[in-house]
């Protein structure tokens, strides 16, 4: 007779041996490797919370210095690899195979580890994909998670930076798995309940504040010439004909610069209210001038961004925030919002080849996908018009049959033809193939597929390949834009003409911009100072980006 | 279009405008004429051994002009090209500027000195930490004749190694919050003496220890300035009227100035508790403080400069 019931058998025997070190749900911070070498076994599935921002470092290195003997071949299903603990449970032998979606700060030891067979490597993921995943074939037996305060029933205040959690929560306490959460400190009224306390067995009391790193700053003082320049032309070329409302910015100096041109540039414009009006965005700082100008309607966010706690608060009308009045983010929720209700990704990357594909992997980095691949795709499954989507699949598709035709989501790289130190943005093919090579990978790791980017802007131009209508002009219009790199001074200069003729490529000048006149000036705000003054002193910047 | 246009030269954010922006700001309107300007093309011989680029002025822009219709010296450096250090041309310019105001028989009675400075040039170091030594004498004699020299302090690269030496030669000082002052630079202190000893990413920390309210509250800096072009005119200016003598007596009261702020703040762990003894109420909003505010604090507690300076 088959028993229907062993998972839940094991959770309560996994309970009940944790329980010895623990005062109903609550565990001094000492006890924390008793109580996981308690609760875990050897190769379970284990999400040990590393968000894009939020770490749980007290599980982190309890785990790190668990006895191998005991607890050993893990299977690490988390969607960030940030700390350094991360990755020495793999070095230790405590755990074996990883599957994950963000490395980037533990891009260069991952890659080396990679290399050296220290992890067997399930796949890099997106978010949304990672996270389908844990209700499918990669479902945690224990997850280590991280709150801001908890009460003596395990209710969880995760506070501005939900991120991951309430997804990781359900995937895990609903399937008989194990939640233990390391809190900063237990309390007797939660300011509001982000996760119900009959899902989490376990609280460590941290008694200090997790990590959380400040991932989305820009300073505005870093900005250059050349990136304002890319950004004027991504608002007069794009946004404008388009009248993009609904996107979402990836982190970078260009789309930190459109950001700060939107009161100054956009405004003299007169774009107000007919572009940029609602965001699946971080809180990013950068954002600070066109939300007190009256630009912004509203913002749902992944996570949060240190040092904006307070400006959040102030201004709920903006910003998703709970009954206490602090933000409530959420990645998963989030996620499906940039990825079927935004009709614009706009982004940087570090190569594109010559068809159009991109990606941030260099052969000694690999930084993962995080959520880039999702915010840069098209839905095949949207159904609801929009004119931005319309119009693009107008001009990809211009005989169809408009009731049958499928919009597009707008899909821009956005980025100067050389990069930092100096490499070539633009690369006849992408070292992420060389990367696949080495580690026998059946797919090479590409941030955005060329089927799916519809624009590219650098110093020198936009190229639209909505509009092209073959690989020979696909690959001129991405030579056309790519400067002086290799790829760029490989166009063939008649055909590049003629595609300027058709508007396939525009130049600063095609579209009324004088590049003399491009000026940090046009910045609504020049250094953090000025956004913490913007923000009438409600943004309070973390040390790193102060210069007073 | 282009915001820069509309925008008085004056209100220029200082510590945003290149060197040419900053002295066509700092002097009376279109009173600036350039000495081996770029045209000339004297560029450092050094550079193209390590094939770095170089610029036709070499990062120091230096000419004649007029403050409040008085004929002055000016030189600026340019802390975008190199973190504007000091290379061999760019020292025999300032050096040779100098040296044309003591030349002058008293119709140049002032220098100003806009600095961006990381320091001496690496690539040409020995040229470099000449130049430092030629200009701090041709500074002295120049001073020693009667002659005022004005530093401006407020840019990206701060002022830094031999420059915060030179500084230290003027006969005032003006900086902005922005501008830092000092030697050693936050990296270099770190590198050598630990992270304990002075962590270089806690900019709060460089800024309180190295920063212009600090240079200012504690006598380095006589004048502290808005971060506009406009407010370092006006600080140049008062200090031109009243920059003091440079003779043996001001050097003594100086050195006894120096010793007396040992004694008080030798035992100090932090800027702030240097200015707690200095008298400020709540040393810790100092740095969120506005410039109007902070100046006028500054001029109640800030540690009085003597003669020499």
């Amino acid at each position: 007779m088959r028993r229907w019931n062993a998972e839940r058998e094991a959770l309560a025997q996994r309970i009940a041996a944790g329980s010895a070190f623990a005062r109903g749900k609550i565990v001094a911070a000492a006890d924390a490797g008793a109580l996981i070498e308690a609760v875990i076994r050897p190769f379970d599935r284990v999400c040990l919370e590393g968000d894009n921002q939020k770490q749980a470092d007290l599980l982190a290195r309890a785990l790190a210095g668990v006895d191998p003997a005991k607890i050993h071949d893990l299977h690490m299903v988390q969607s960030g690899v940030v700390l350094p603990e991360h990755l020495d449970v793999f070095e230790t032998g405590v755990a074996k195979k990883l599957d994950y979606a963000y490395s980037g700060p533990q891009a260069g030891r991952i890659a080396k580890m990679l290399f050296g067979g220290k992890i067997e490597l399930g796949a890099v993921h997106t978010y949304l994909e990672l996270f389908a995943r844990y209700f499918i074939d990669l479902t945690p037996n224990v997850a280590l998670i991280a709150a801001v305060s908890a009460d003596r029933d395990g209710n969880l205040y995760t506070g501005p930076n939900t991120e991951d959690t309430p997804t990781v929560v359900e995937a895990t306490a609903f399937k008989s798995g194990v939640v233990v959460a390391q809190v900063n400190e237990v309390v007797e009224k939660l300011p509001r309940v982000d996760i119900p306390g009959d899902r989490v067995h376990f609280v460590v009391e941290a008694k200090k504040p997790f990590y959380v790193e400040p991932l989305f700053t820009r300073d505005p003082g870093a900005i250059t010439e050349t990136q304002i320049l890319t950004a004027m032309l991504a608002i007069k070329g794009i946004y404008e004909p388009y009248g993009v409302k609904r996107l979402n910015h990836g982190i970078g100096f260009n789309t930190a610069a459109i950001e700060l041109l939107l009161p100054t540039f956009a405004e003299r414009l007169g774009l107000k209210g007919k572009i940029c009006t609602r965001f699946a965005l971080n809180p990013h700082p950068t954002l600070i001038p066109a939300i007190e100008s009256g630009w912004v309607e509203q913002i749902h966010c992944f996570g949060s961004e240190v040092g904006m706690d307070d400006y959040i608060e102030a201004r709920p009308d903006i910003f998703f925030t709970g009954p206490d009045g602090s933000l409530r983010s959420n990645r998963a929720f989030c996620q499906t919002a940039g990825l079927y209700a935004c009709d614009m990704f706009i982004g940087a990357t570090l190569q594109i080849d010559l068809s159009g594909n991109s990606s941030t992997i260099t052969a000694s980095r690999i930084a993962g996908f995080g959520g880039a691949p999702n915010m840069g795709s098209d839905a095949r499954g949207r159904r609801h018009p929009a004119e931005p989507w319309l119009k693009a699949g107008r001009e990809a598709d211009p005989d169809g049959l408009p009731a049958l035709r499928r919009g597009r989501k707008l899909v821009v790289q956005i980025g100067e033809t050389f990069g930092e130190g100096n490499a070539p943005t633009f690369v006849e093919s992408l070292d992420a193939l060389i990367l696949a090579e080495k580690l026998g990978l059946e797919l090479a790791p590409v941030m955005i597929y060329a089927d799916d980017i519809t624009h590219i802007v650098t110093e020198e131009g936009i190229a639209n390949l909505l509009l092209c209508r073959d690989k020979d002009e696909r690959e001129q219009a991405v030579r056309g834009v790519a400067g002086y790199t290799e790829v760029g001074r490989g166009r063939d200069a008649k055909m590049v003409q003629r595609l300027r003729e058709r508007g396939i490529i525009k130049r600063p000048e095609d579209l009324g911009i004088n590049v003399l006149d491009v000026d940090r000036s046009l910045l609504a705000a020049r250094s953090i100072k000025d956004l913490a003054r913007w923000s009438g002193g409600l943004y309070r910047p973390p040390s790193k980006f102060r210069n007073w | 279009m282009s915001a820069l246009l509309n925008e008085h030269p004056a209100d220029v954010s200082w510590y945003e405008a290149s060197a040419r922006a900053r002295i066509a700001g700092l002097l009376d309107p279109h009173s600036f004429a350039e000495f081996i300007g770029p045209a000339a093309r004297e560029s450092s011989p050094h550079l193209d051994i390590f094939d770095l680029p170089k610029q036709f002025d070499d990062g120091l822009v230096a000419g004649r002009g007029t403050l409040a219709g008085e004929p002055v010296l000016i030189a600026a450096q340019e802390g975008r090209f190199m973190g504007g250090a000091f290379g061999e041309v760019h020292g025999a310019k300032l050096t040779g500027l100098l040296r044309a105001a003591h030349a002058s028989g008293g119709r140049i009675n002032t220098v100003l000195i806009a600095f961006d400075t990381g320091g001496v040039r690496l690539q040409e170091a020995n040229a470099g930490e000449l130049a430092i030594a030629e200009i701090m004498r041709a500074m002295l004699e120049f001073r020693a004749g009667g002659g005022k020299v004005i530093g401006l302090i407020g840019g990206r690269a701060g002022c830094y190694g031999g420059g915060g030496l030179i500084s230290g030669c003027c006969s005032g000082l003006a900086v902005s919050e922005e501008g830092r002052i000092s030697v050693s630079g936050p990296e270099v202190i770190e590198t050598n003496k630990g992270v304990e000893e002075f962590d270089s990413k806690d900019r709060a920390l460089v800024w309180r220890t190295m920063g212009g309210k600090h240079r200012r509250l504690i006598g380095v800096a006589q004048q502290f300035a808005d971060d506009t072009v406009a407010s370092f005119r006006a600080a140049a200016l008062s200090l031109v009227a009243k920059a003091p003598l440079f003779n043996l007596a001001a050097m003594d009261k100086e050195q006894a100035r120096l010793e007396r702020r040992l004694q008080r703040f030798g035992a100090c762990k932090d800027a702030t508790e240097i200015w707690a003894a200095l008298g400020a109420n709540d040393p810790k909003a100092i740095p969120e403080m506005n410039a109007d505010d902070f100046i006028a604090l500054a001029d109640q507690i800030a540690e009085n400069s003597d003669d020499a300076r």
